[in-house]
Parts: structure tokens; sequence; C-alpha cells
């Protein structure tokens, strides 16, 4: 049956884990490209790392080192305040210390400094199920929880390396002459095409898995201006259409990410440039996301879900983690990009953090909170909840951003399956619904309500005067998630929206 | 106020101090170690021997005199060099050294065979945890990261070791967990909570009944508010109503604080507190929320939630609040059937849809008939509406029998 809305904080057991069999390149409907065959293997490794932790918590893993892409992401420190209400206590009472804790949330800061911030989200997530206690994890491919629980393990706050940048280029000179003669250059990267030649201006640092802070050199890193122009010159690529979408992707896909470890080892974590930088590499995983999600859905896939597509998901919710630390440490965050993180949880089967929305939210400021783009998404997540697929659809249509829309656009259909099993399951036997009544309903055009009311399983048909009608009370109704189609919100507001520069971030 | 202690005095208290905790070790007098290690309490003998010692300011040779002083030398060196620093508000180093007279304790708890110092372990336990708090508020004023509270995390998973065993040590295993939550609740990061969980609820050397009542009490509490955030409420129903029935009926701060979620739980099961309990325990803040599930009123229930927003939201139970909407809902269209009964009982099970926009209207809340069919089709999707609606007649026809399915101690499900 299908569960909208949502008790979203349903923990996995309901969390899609992808067999392993589905990272088999055998699966994969492109033809294959290194990148592509690279990104399968890391997520495998990732799958082994995660075992082979299950087994012992204190094992150390060889290859993996302090010093992980996760470096951005930093330790869940509470910001405290003046025990003014704790109840210290003896023996017998539990103490109101959250109470405490959590005051300090709503009160503005009292000039912390360098105080950090507190979000445990996906820094530590884990994808058990808190309630279940169930004596085995289940493997996952949310990386994050596993690469944290290796960074507490290993990692001494005092050791935290404090190198400030010095390579003066988008990638060093030793790793591309290195990869040069490897030939290991991607395409964007080839000086006229040539697979053994690049340049200063082509060759991007990539993202390295194994590094030891020990090794780590000054002039491996690059300082936050080279990363800026860095990260532009990159943007420049993804909104080329120079290649397949899928090759681009994973080439960017790789190379912020090596933006955000050189940002995390250098201990980057305040700053306009920064934030700046954290903000544009998000936008860029939404618009992936939106755009992988597409391609599923036009692909004859089925309902296959594209590794790719889970590993950006990934990677968004971590570069957004990194992003709130940072907003931490200023008086001025965005609050769509708060947003995000909500739209993020609607849906039945989407836990990319594993972390309950409630504790998230108990930890945001309460300007955040009264925000207009904070606001939207909550009404968005109330409807949810609620299962008012009108009201939910309305709201998109009104007041969605661009960016907003892309990460709840696969959530949509879910929505919309839900309002035709209420409709056909309440309606009164002798009157079937006007497709063009649903249509208002849903926001979609006609041809769309009867192919997806097909893809629920129900009947349509066309009257003598040509009027279509879906009947009630249908016992076939199942959910549509095997085929995935999409259509398109009938909205003018939207479609303007994403017309306009959806590619530009 | 320390100057006027002259060194004999000074002298004077510091060795009775070591020769108390002497006997007492050697007496394996549990309840007496305790009062000898609770620094925060902040009686006037500790006060007291704190000055002491920063007077004598060379307590180390005091204790390596004698042997049946030097034998506790690493428990009782740092100790006192934490009391020092406490009494001159040094936090952060009072929690190093106490950090590692804590280690030593531990040490020596091990070889103690039977479980006769548990609760002086309990006061050590706890000690960590508050000096720890108060050293990390000095850093933060400081300008400085924050950590000791998380250090003092991992030590308290070390002491859960040591108790985690097949002795007569093991029932101290759920305090620790319980100061344990405390931290990770502090911190914030309650995820952290799960491997201990795990281990007291699976392994076998644990048998929850074994453990002291007031700590079942305190874990069930914790346990029962992990699963209030992740919306598992029949079993954040029973690990909170368990709490509750088990708590001392005295201490009406604790069963404020158990209510606190628990009524949001037995509000989402359709269950409502009385308002003399309400009163009793303070909890007014859910008063309206009450009355507008009793009234049927979406206005009073949305003003309540925004009234009170900043407090549910931390509390974290802001979500589960809102979900109330459904069952407002009911009560409103059963509302309007109840006067319809009245006024002509034959027709009472045909509302149609305009009453209710009607009604909505009245409340300052504007919704258009399609709206309203939506509305009307989910609840009775969920069963909290028994019939169905007529799209052409705009009418919602309601089963004559039981249209109201109440929940029945049951959440709402889809």
């Amino acid at each position: 049956m299908l569960q909208f809305p949502a008790f979203m904080t349903q923990y996995p057991t309901s969390t899609r884990i992808i067999p392993t069999s589905l990272l088999l390149p055998s699966q994969w409907p492109n033809p294959q490209s290194d990148e592509l065959l690279l990104a399968i293997e890391e997520a495998e490794l990732e799958q082994k790392y995660n075992d082979i932790r299950k087994i012992s918590s204190n094992i150390i893993v060889i290859g993996k080192t302090t010093a992980e892409n996760d470096k951005e992401d930093f330790d869940d420190e509470a910001d405290d305040d003046d025990a003014d209400n704790a109840e210290e206590s003896e023996g017998d009472e539990f103490e109101q210390e959250t109470k405490t804790y959590l005051m300090e949330r709503w009160q503005p800061r009292r000039g912390r400094g360098r105080g950090r911030g507190s979000y445990s989200s996906s820094s530590h997530t884990q994808q058990s199920n808190v309630s279940n206690y169930p004596s085995t994890r289940k493997p996952t491919l949310n990386h994050i929880s596993s690469d944290n629980n290796e960074k507490h393990d290993n990692n001494d706050p005092d050791n935290l390396p404090n190198l400030t940048g010095s390579c003066p280029y988008m990638c060093p000179v030793d790793e591309r002459t290195r990869r040069e003669r490897l030939r290991d250059l991607a395409i964007f990267e080839r000086l006229n095409g040539n697979p053994t030649q690049s340049s200063s201006n082509l060759a991007v640092k990539k993202f390295c898995r194994t590094i030891s802070t020990k090794d780590v050199r000054d002039l491996d890193l690059r300082p936050i201006l080279v990363l800026e122009d860095t990260l532009n010159h990159l943007l420049n690529i993804f909104g080329s259409k120079s290649q397949p979408f899928e090759v681009i992707h994973d080439f960017i896909f790789d190379r912020t990410r090596s933006i955000r470890q050189d940002l995390s080892m250098q201990g980057i974590i305040t700053g306009d440039q920064a934030i700046g930088i954290y903000e544009k590499i998000v936008k860029f995983h939404i618009i992936s996301h939106h755009k992988l999600h597409r391609n599923i859905v036009n692909s004859d896939l089925g309902s296959n879900i594209s590794p790719m597509h889970h590993l950006n998901m990934e990677q968004l919710t971590k570069t957004l983690s990194s992003l709130y630390h940072l907003y931490d440490q200023t008086w001025k965050p965005n609050p769509e990009f708060y947003s995000f993180y909500v739209l993020l949880h609607l849906g039945s089967d989407h836990q990319p953090t594993g972390e309950s929305l409630s504790l998230w939210l108990q930890k945001l400021p309460s300007s955040v909170m009264k925000s207009k783009e904070m606001m939207f998404s909550r009404r968005l997540l109330r409807y949810s909840r609620f299962g008012n697929f009108k009201k939910f659809l309305q709201t998109v249509d009104s007041e969605a951003s661009c960016l907003q829309y892309y990460i709840l656009e696969p959530f949509i259909c879910e929505v919309r399956a839900f309002g035709l099993l209420c409709l056909n399951h309440g309606g009164y036997k002798l009157n079937p619904y006007p497709l063009v009544d649903i249509c208002k309903h849903l926001f979609m055009e006609e041809f769309d309500v009867e192919s997806f009311c097909k893809d629920c399983g129900l009947e349509t048909y066309t009257s003598e005067d040509g009027t279509k009608f879906m009947p009630t009370k249908q016992t076939s109704f199942c959910s549509p998630k095997g085929s995935r189609k999409y259509y398109p919100m009938v909205s003018k507001r939207l479609k303007i929206l994403y017309d306009e520069v959806p590619e530009i971030i | 106020m320390a100057s006027y202690m002259s060194m004999g005095e000074a002298h004077r208290r510091i060795t009775e101090y070591l020769n108390r905790l002497v006997d007492v070790i050697s007496y394996q007098d549990g309840a007496s170690l305790k009062q000898l290690l609770s620094l925060s309490s902040e009686s006037p003998s500790f006060l007291a021997l704190a000055d002491a010692l920063n007077v004598f300011q060379d307590a180390n040779r005091l204790i390596k005199q004698a042997d049946k002083y030097s034998q506790y030398a690493e428990i009782v060196a740092p100790l006192f060099r934490a009391m020092q620093s406490y009494r001159v508000g040094h936090l952060v180093e009072s929690y190093q050294a106490f950090e590692k007279s804590a280690n030593a304790f531990i040490q020596e708890f091990r070889n103690w065979e039977s479980a006769w110092a548990l609760e002086a372990l309990y006061v050590v336990a706890y000690e960590i945890r508050i000096l720890a708090e108060k050293a990390d508020r000095e850093l933060a004023s400081n300008g400085k990261t924050p950590e000791k509270l998380k250090a003092a995390g991992s030590f308290l998973m070390k002491v859960f070791g040591v108790l985690a065993g097949k002795g007569p040590k093991r029932v101290g295993a759920l305090y620790v967990t319980c100061q344990l939550f405390k931290v990770y609740f502090k911190l914030g990061t309650v995820h952290l909570c799960r491997s201990v969980i795990r281990s007291i609820e699976t392994a076998r050397i644990f048998d929850f009944e074994e453990f002291p009542v007031r700590d079942k009490v305190t874990y069930m509490y914790y346990t029962g508010r992990l699963e209030v955030l992740n919306e598992n409420f029949p079993a954040a129903d029973h690990k909170l109503s368990y709490a509750l029935k088990h708590c001392d009926p005295q201490s009406e701060a604790n069963i404020r604080m158990i209510l606190k979620y628990l009524v949001p739980v037995k509000l989402s099961m359709g269950i409502l507190p009385k308002k003399s309990l309400l009163e009793k325990y303070n909890l007014l803040e859910y008063s309206d929320i009450v009355l507008a599930m009793k009234r049927g009123d979406l206005r009073l229930l949305r003003h309540a939630l925004e009234e009170h927003e900043d407090r549910f939201l931390r509390s974290g139970v802001y979500l589960v609040l809102e979900k109330l909407e459904l069952q407002v809902y009911q009560r409103l269209v059963k509302k309007i059937y109840i006067i319809q009964k009245q006024r002509d009982p034959s027709r009472a099970h045909q509302i149609k849809l305009e009453m209710i926009v009607k009604a909505l209207k009245w409340l300052e809340m504007e919704m258009d008939l399609d709206e309203v069919e939506c509305i009307m089709s989910i609840l009775i999707y969920k069963n909290l509406v028994k019939g169905y609606f007529a799209h052409k007649s705009k009418v919602a026809v309601l089963s004559k029998q039981d249209p109201f399915p109440k929940l029945n101690g049951k959440p709402i499900n889809a």
C-alpha cells in the first residue's frame, strides 16, 4: 500500500537499500566510461568498508586515514550556555538538561568566537533503526556514517592539520604530470583531445580517497582563491553540453568533492568565500539530482535507481551539512538552503540523512525557522504528512523556487498517486470522476492523467459526448513506482522558472 | 578565606581525609566512600579540604609519607588537584585532573571483587559528567571549542565496559547508561545512544528486571523520548508509560518531564488528558491543543501551535502535534453531523460539502469545495470517517453505523 503521507521518521528498514548486484557494470545502461567504473568501484569499496567496520568498530581499515573526505564534516560540539535551568540531581532524578542545551539555540549568539556548530546530521548518521535496535546493521550506501565513525576513532581534535595551501593551479603539477603519464585524464582535461596531454588550464585535481594527513604537502592543497576559480571553471563545463550528462556530472562530482576535501584539510570553516563555494556545490548537486532523476525516468530502466543518483544524494546532504556548519559561524545564513534539507525528507522512502527531522529542527535558529523559505518547506511537510495532495501541489505551483522544485519533483509522483488513491477509494460508485477535475487537482494535462491512471492500475473511459472519466471504487489500484514516468506539473509559473536558466549556478 | 587556615590546620584536614579514605576502602564501606568523592556537592567539608590543599600546597609529600596512603596515590593525587582547581574556579583543569583520578579509580574498582563500591562508582560517573559540563562552559566562554563533555562520554563508555560482565557489578550498567544518555542528549548526538541501548537490550548478561527501579525509570524515559523523535508511537507510549507508572509519585518535576512527551504521544492516539492533569503538572502549553481537539477547532489548533512553536520545536514534539490536524478535522465533521442529527435525524448522514466550507469560514479558514472534497477523501481513506463523497452533488454521505470510528489507542495509519 502506498504510504503517503509518510511517517517520515521511520528509520530504515524502509530505507532503500541497493543490492550490490545493482552496482555491477552489467546493469549499467550507458557505455562504460572510466569515470563511471570508478564511481561504481568507489561505491563497492565503501560497502566493503562498511561491512568490515561492522564486524569490529575497533578495526582500523587499511588505506583509510584520518584525513578523509569527510574532513569537512565536523565533530558535533554542543554550544553550551549557562546552566540556568539545570536541576542538579543525585541518584533518583533525571535532569532537564536538554532544556538548557536547547535554550541556547533560541538566544542570540554571544560572541562565541570559534565555537563549532552542533549539527549531528550527516556527520554521524547511521542507517539502523533506533527503535528496533537490530543486532545487525544492514549494509548501506550511506558511507557518511562509516567515515565519521572512523573519524571518531582516529581523529583527535588536536591533530587536525592546519595546512595552508599554496598550489596556484587547479591541479598540483605533480599530479598532472603523473596522470598525463598514466593516461588518466578525463575528457575535459585533455589538450586537443590528446589523452596524454593536459595543461594547467585544463587539469583539475582529483578527489583522493586514501590520503593521509602526514603525506599532504602545502603545495598539494589549493588556497581558497584558487578553489573559487577552479569551481568556476567546473561550472562552465557543467553548463556546456559537450558530452552526455552523466559524463559531465561524474567529472564535476569528483572534482567538486576534491574542492571540498581541500577546504576541510585546510580547516577552512568560516568565511563568505567558503560559504559561496559550498552553496554553489549544493546547487550543482541539486541540478544533477534533477537531471539524473529525469534520465532514469526517461530511460527504459524501470525502477532501478541509478547508483549515481544515490551517491549524488549522499554528497548533497554532506555538503549541506558542511554548509550549515559554516552558517553557524555567521549571522546571516541563507534560509533557502535550510529549506532544501526539509524537502529532502519528504516521502516515505527518503531518509537521506538517517536523522530524525525533529531532532534537526530543534537546533535551528528562530530566524531561519520563520523565514519564508522554511515556512514554505514546513508547510509542504505538513501537507505531505497530512496527505493533503491538493494543497501540496497548489503550494508547489505557487511558491516553489526552481531549486526547491528540483528537489521535490521526484516526490510529486507519490503525491499524485495518493490523490488518485483517495479519490478512487472514497468516491461514490455512481459518480465516475471526470478527468478534467483530476487535472485540476493534480496539475496534469488530461492525456497525462489518462496515462497516470493506467500506471496506477486504474481504468478510464470516454463517454458518448467525449468526456473522459475515471470510475471510482476500482479495486485494482497499485503503486505506480514501477513505471516512474515523468509527468510535468502544469504550472505556468514553474515553467517560466525552469525554462529560464536552470543550469547556470 | 583560605589564608585564614593555618598550616597545622591544613595538615590536619588533609591527613584526616586520607585516613578516612584508607579506612573506608579497607572496610569496604561504599556509602562513605561515595561521599569522599563527591566534588561538586560543594559540601562545607569539601570546601574546607580544598582550602586546606591550597594552603598546604604539597599534599603529594603527605601522600607519599605512608604506604597506606601511597597505595592510592594515583587516585588521590589527581583528585586533590581536581579539588584545588575546582575551588579556585579553574574548571577545565579540575575536569582533567578528575578524569585522571577517575581512571585510576576504575582500575582499582576492577580489582575489587564484590560490588561494594558501586555507589561510589556512580558518584564518579556523575561527577565526570557534571565537571565536564562546567569545563565546557568555561571553554566556550573563552572562545574555545567545548570538548570535555564528549571526552566524558568516552570515559563513561569505558566504565560501561567495566561493568558489562557476569559478576554482581553488572547491575550498575544501567546507571552508567543513563549518564551516557544525558551526555548524548546534551550534546545532541542522540544517535550514539544506539550502541549502548543495543548492549542493554540484547546482551544476555543483562536482565532488565534486575536493575534498580530508579535506573529503569530513567532509562525508559530517555528511550521513550527517542521513540518520540522517531514517531514510533506504540513504543513511545509503552516506554513513557512505564516510566510514569514506576516513577516516584513525589518527584513532580520528573513526572512533568515524562508527561511532556507522553501527552503528545497519547494525543496522537486519540487519548486526551484531563485539564486537571495539565494544571497539576504545569503543562498548560497543551491545554489549547486539547481544547481544539475536543471542539474540532482548527483555528485554535493552529494558533496554539504557533504560540508555543519554539517550545514544541525545542522538545521535538512539534511535528507530532501538527499531525493532530487530522483528528481535529474529524471532530469538526462530527460536530456538524451531530448538529444535523438534532435538526433532522433522517438526513443527518448526508453532509453537504458546502456546509463544511461554511464551518471553516466561520473558523476564519478559507477553503474551496474542491479542497474540502480532497480532505474528505483523505479522512475517508484513513478511516477517520466512514462513508463516501459524491462528486457530482458535492455531498459527503456517512455510514449509518459508526461513521466516526475511534482510534482505539492506535495511531492513524495510511
